[in-house]
Order: structure tokens, then sequence, then C-alpha cells
């Protein structure tokens, strides 16, 4: 508590609001971003960037396009990695270990935490192998389980029913909704304790978007969600809390409660009502 | 001012028509120069063909003055030569565009591709000479050695002359003419997996390793295939390289390291003089004939039948863009 005192001074957030919700919600805290700054060459993309995610809720992170809310959220899985002239300063603890520390296994850290992409974004292989691609590449050869655990997941993912004649058949003859339920059943395949969703319904039709959002309440007993969107309503109705990304701060973060009837910024305030 | 706008409209899908038109007679010249060349094959070949029949297929002789023709010694050369030097030519060439695509750092990758695309269009009587002077003397000096004291009791490996040149000789260097083309079409189909199915994988914990292997390869399986069609029609048509390294001698060689003989090379040394005698000109047209038949065969197969059957497995039409 009092590193997070220390660390929020600088901060845009109102410290207050962060002790409150903290003092409210006596729940672990499952991640927490630790005066976090990312460079793209140059160009200072995230600035100073600190909150922490409970465990068990769901988060969403809003915000116009190119605020860095996509970027934040893939510093969540070190997927930052892969780009080239990047740099990273700051800490990302998980279970109170920064993911960044030489001594993590990356492999391990993304068996952990599961991403959805805003694409559906299948491998090239059938349903069956595509929810069983996360156990084999952790070394799991065991097919009874391997094949209990596809269909597990499949259900969980709502899929089961839809895809059960179809698991030797390649991935693409689904539809796009049923891709990205299929890619949701992929990341919780590995048995994750945090699922990282960038903007997962952007291109999806209503129908598939009101699944997957039904989805998202449900998983919150077993997993920490983290979504980046640009959809006020959906973030609304389905998270606990909401933060918002201007230019690469973080302006404001608090419970959606009363980050959506009262913002304490009135550039979030300004965010919110003209989406409205 | 509403007629001006009318004339000039007209004026317009006029010129437009015109060049539509223009176009469409340089398309219909292709068409045509592509009947043409297999008319008059066919046209110049039918003595020998309807002479010697299917025979010619499986005739081992050629003897020009007894006015006995068969392609079997030059069929079987330009086969060995052309699987010989895929069989070496597709790991490299698909370890050389993984390599690229994958794992080389940026700076390096724009010139080695630059490399890359030189080597595919130097001339290949260059690649012979290189062959024949590289080449030749190292399997004439320690390959050939090796093999006599190591493996000359298996078949495919016995060496006959100590020479150097043969078979294997003309597959290497064919080998590397192929190469390039299979390597830059590999790291391009490669280029082409779209970047969020990769970003996919490694954020389930992937290793590159495992990317290429499980993402990158199969989704780019279609493009690689037909990299490797155009380098067996590269292959199997190559001449002046191969008439320099392969000893010409119309033999079925009975090891790779025995001296043999092509259809195009044979064609390339001795088409001149056949004209001394009708049946002498057709038979070797009927040799042009097999290896526009071999080329074509392997691409309608290489285009129609096997990609339907990768493509069922891995059709990419469903996939949704964004």
């Amino acid at each position: 508590m009092a590193d997070i005192d220390k660390n929020n001074k600088n901060n845009n957030i109102d410290k207050n609001n962060i002790d409150n919700a903290i003092d409210n919600n006596k729940e672990e805290i499952k991640i927490e971003v630790k005066n976090l700054n990312f460079y793209y060459g140059d160009y200072h993309l995230l600035k100073d960037i600190n909150l922490f995610f409970k465990k068990n809720s769901v988060c969403t992170i809003l915000g116009p396009s190119g605020c860095g809310k996509s970027s934040f959220l893939r510093t969540l899985n070190r997927m930052n990695d892969y780009t080239e002239g990047s740099k990273l300063k700051g800490e990302v603890l998980l279970d109170g270990k920064n993911i960044y520390d030489k001594s993590i296994d990356v492999v391990e850290l993304r068996r952990n935490v599961g991403m959805v992409f805003q694409n559906p974004n299948p491998f090239p292989k059938t349903v069956f192998e595509n929810v069983a691609f996360g156990l084999k590449i952790h070394g799991i050869r065991n097919k009874q389980f391997i094949a209990e655990r596809v269909e597990k997941c499949l259900k969980y993912a709502g899929l089961f029913d839809e895809v059960k004649d179809k698991l030797h058949k390649n991935a693409f003859s689904l539809s796009g909704g049923q891709q990205q339920r299929l890619c949701i059943a992929r990341a919780i395949a590995t048995n994750p304790s945090v699922l990282l969703m960038d903007e997962p319904t952007a291109y999806l039709d209503p129908a598939s978007t009101a699944t997957i959002l039904d989805l998202i309440a449900n998983f919150k007993k077993f997993y920490t969600i983290i979504i980046v969107s640009h959809n006020i309503q959906q973030a609304g109705r389905i998270s606990d809390y909401s933060g918002f990304f201007l230019n690469g701060e973080l302006i404001e973060f608090s419970k959606s409660g009363d980050f959506f009837t009262r913002p304490k910024d009135k550039r979030t305030e300004n965010f919110i009502t003209n989406r409205f | 001012m509403a007629k001006l706008n009318q004339k000039l409209k007209l004026k317009l899908k006029y010129k437009d028509d015109l060049f539509k038109f223009i176009l469409s007679i340089f398309i219909f010249g292709i068409i045509l120069i592509f009947i043409t060349v297999v008319a008059i094959i066919i046209y110049y070949s039918y003595p020998a063909v309807s002479r010697f029949g299917i025979a010619f297929l499986w005739t081992k002789e050629w003897n020009p003055p007894k006015e006995i023709f068969g392609a079997a010694t030059f069929i079987a050369g330009t086969f060995m030569v052309t699987i010989i030097a895929l069989i070496f030519a597709i790991p490299l060439s698909l370890g050389i565009g993984i390599f690229l695509e994958e794992y080389c750092p940026k700076f390096l990758k724009g010139f080695f591709t630059i490399i890359i695309e030189i080597l595919a269009g130097i001339p290949s009587v260059i690649f012979g000479v290189w062959g024949v002077l590289t080449i030749v003397p190292w399997l004439r000096r320690d390959i050939e050695p090796f093999f006599e004291a190591h493996f000359s009791n298996i078949p495919f490996l016995k060496v006959t002359e100590n020479i150097g040149y043969g078979i294997l000789a003309a597959s290497i260097v064919v080998a590397f003419m192929v190469v390039p083309i299979i390597a830059s079409i590999t790291k391009d189909a490669l280029a082409a997996v779209p970047k969020i199915t990769k970003d996919g994988a490694l954020a389930m914990g992937a290793t590159r390793l495992d990317v290429i292997k499980d993402v990158s390869l199969p989704f780019s399986y279609r493009g690689i295939y037909g990299g490797i069609i155009l380098g067996f029609g590269r292959a199997v048509g190559e001449t002046i390289a191969v008439v320099l390294l392969i000893g010409n001698q119309a033999i079925i060689p009975k090891s790779i390291f025995g001296v043999g003989y092509t259809i195009s090379a044979m064609l390339a040394n001795t088409f001149t003089f056949a004209v001394i005698s009708p049946i002498y000109a057709s038979s070797e047209v009927a040799l042009a004939l097999i290896l526009l038949l071999i080329s074509l065969i392997v691409n309608i197969i290489g285009r129609n039948v096997l990609q339907k059957v990768i493509g069922g497995k891995l059709s990419r039409t469903q996939f949704g863009g964004g």
C-alpha cells in the first residue's frame, strides 16, 4: 500500500480515488502496474502509468484511437518484446512478481496471461488442433487429457454444440463470431489466470458480440479480465473497473459506477458524454 | 455546356475502348505464340512419332546411321538431374527463405535479398563455367575418391569413372540455379502470413520455431509449393550449364556419379546437325515435345490437382479481414 502511495505521487490519478477503491475492496490485487513508461523509438507512447487490476474482476481500458491503450495491453504479456525499436521502463507486477525481471520465463508468463485479439485469428489448423495448440507447445502429450480439455474449453466458450461435428474441419470454415469464440477457447486452454482482450468484438455482428459479452461476464469467476475497447456502452455494462487513456496518459481509473456517473476529470466526462 | 460534356465523354469512352482493344491484341498474341509453339513441335515431331510410336519413350538406342531413335536415356538423365537438384535445392531454399523472413536482422535482410535476386538473374552459362572450374575438380579430387573408398557397393553411389563430370556435377550446379527462385518465393510467401495470426501463437507462449512450424508454414504452403514448381521448371529445362557438366553420353546412368545426357543438352548439342536426315531431325523435335509435355504436365498438376488437395485442407477464403 505504501508503495502505491509513493508511486502515485506524480500521477494524474486522484490518489484518494485509488485508496478508496483499495479500502472498499479488500480483495487481492492480481496485476499492479508501477511507473510504466513505453517508448517507440523517440516517441513516448505510454507516460508514467500506475494502476492495478483486482483478482476476478473485469476492467475496461477506454480511449480514442492511438491513445496507447492497445500498446498498454501488450506490455502486460510482453508482446511488446517483438516491437522493434521499443523500450520499456517501470514494473508490471503479476502476483507480486515483476514480469520484466530477468528470471521470468516468457513462455510460462504467456501460459498464465492469455490474449484475445481484435480480429479472429485462428491458426491454419483444425478446430480441435487450434484449441490443443497451447497444450502441445507447453509440452502436454497425453491424448486423452488434451481431448477432454479441448471439449471443456469449447464448452466454456459456448461453442461446443455448434462445432462438435466439425472438430476436425479447418477453423477457417467457421463464421467470424465462431472463430472469435474459438480463439477464446484456445486462450483459456492453458488454464491462464489473466485474460487480455484487445477489442474482442470490434469486427463482430451484434449477435456474436452479445454472446461474447455474456461469456466475459461468466468468466469473471475464473479469470482477471482486462479489455481494451472504444465502446463505452459495452464497458459500462460488463466491467467492474474502467480506465481512460488519452495521449499515452492514464487520465482516470476507478470503479465503473463512479467512472460513468461521476467522472473526476473533465476530459473523461467529455469522452463519455460525446459518445453517449 | 451539357452537350459539350456529352461530346467529351464520348471521346473519352472511345479512347478507353481503343486502349482496351490494343491490350486485347497483346494478350491474344501471347495465346497465339503458345499455340504456334505447341503446333509446330507436334507437326515436326509427327514423322518420328508415327514411325517409332510410344516405344520411342523406352527405346534406349540413339543411332543416327541406323536411323534407330529412342528417348529413354535422355528422359532418364533429365529426371535424374532434376530430382537430385531439387533434393539439394528444396531444403536449402526453405532454410534461406525462413531465415530471411523470420530470423534475419532488418539491416541484413535487404542486402541478402538483393544478393539472391542477383543470383537468380545470372546467365546460366556462367553457372556452368563456374561448375566446371570448381564443382568438377572438387568431385574428382575429394568426393569421388571418398565414395569409392566407402560406398562402392551401394548401387546409386558407385563411382564408375573418376572424372568429376556427370549427373551429380550437373545436379549440384542446377540446384544452385534453382535455390534463388524457391528461396525468394518462400520468403515472399512467409511475409504474406498475417501478423495477427503469428502474434496469436506468440501470445500463447509459442517459440519462433513453433510459430514457423504451426502457423507460418501451413499458411504459406501454397506459395512455397508454387515456388518449387517454378524451380522444377527451371531445373528440367536447364541447358547450357548441363551441357558443360553432365558428360554428354547417351547412356542411362547407373549411379549419380555416372555421365549422362538430358533432353535439353542433347538438343543444344546436336539439333543443328540433325537436319542431314528428316527422321533424325524429327526425332530430335520429338525429344523437344517430350520436354514440353513434362513441363506442361508438371505445371498443370502443380496448379490444379495438388493445390486443390492442399486448398481443401487449408482454405484461406474465410479468413476474417479488417
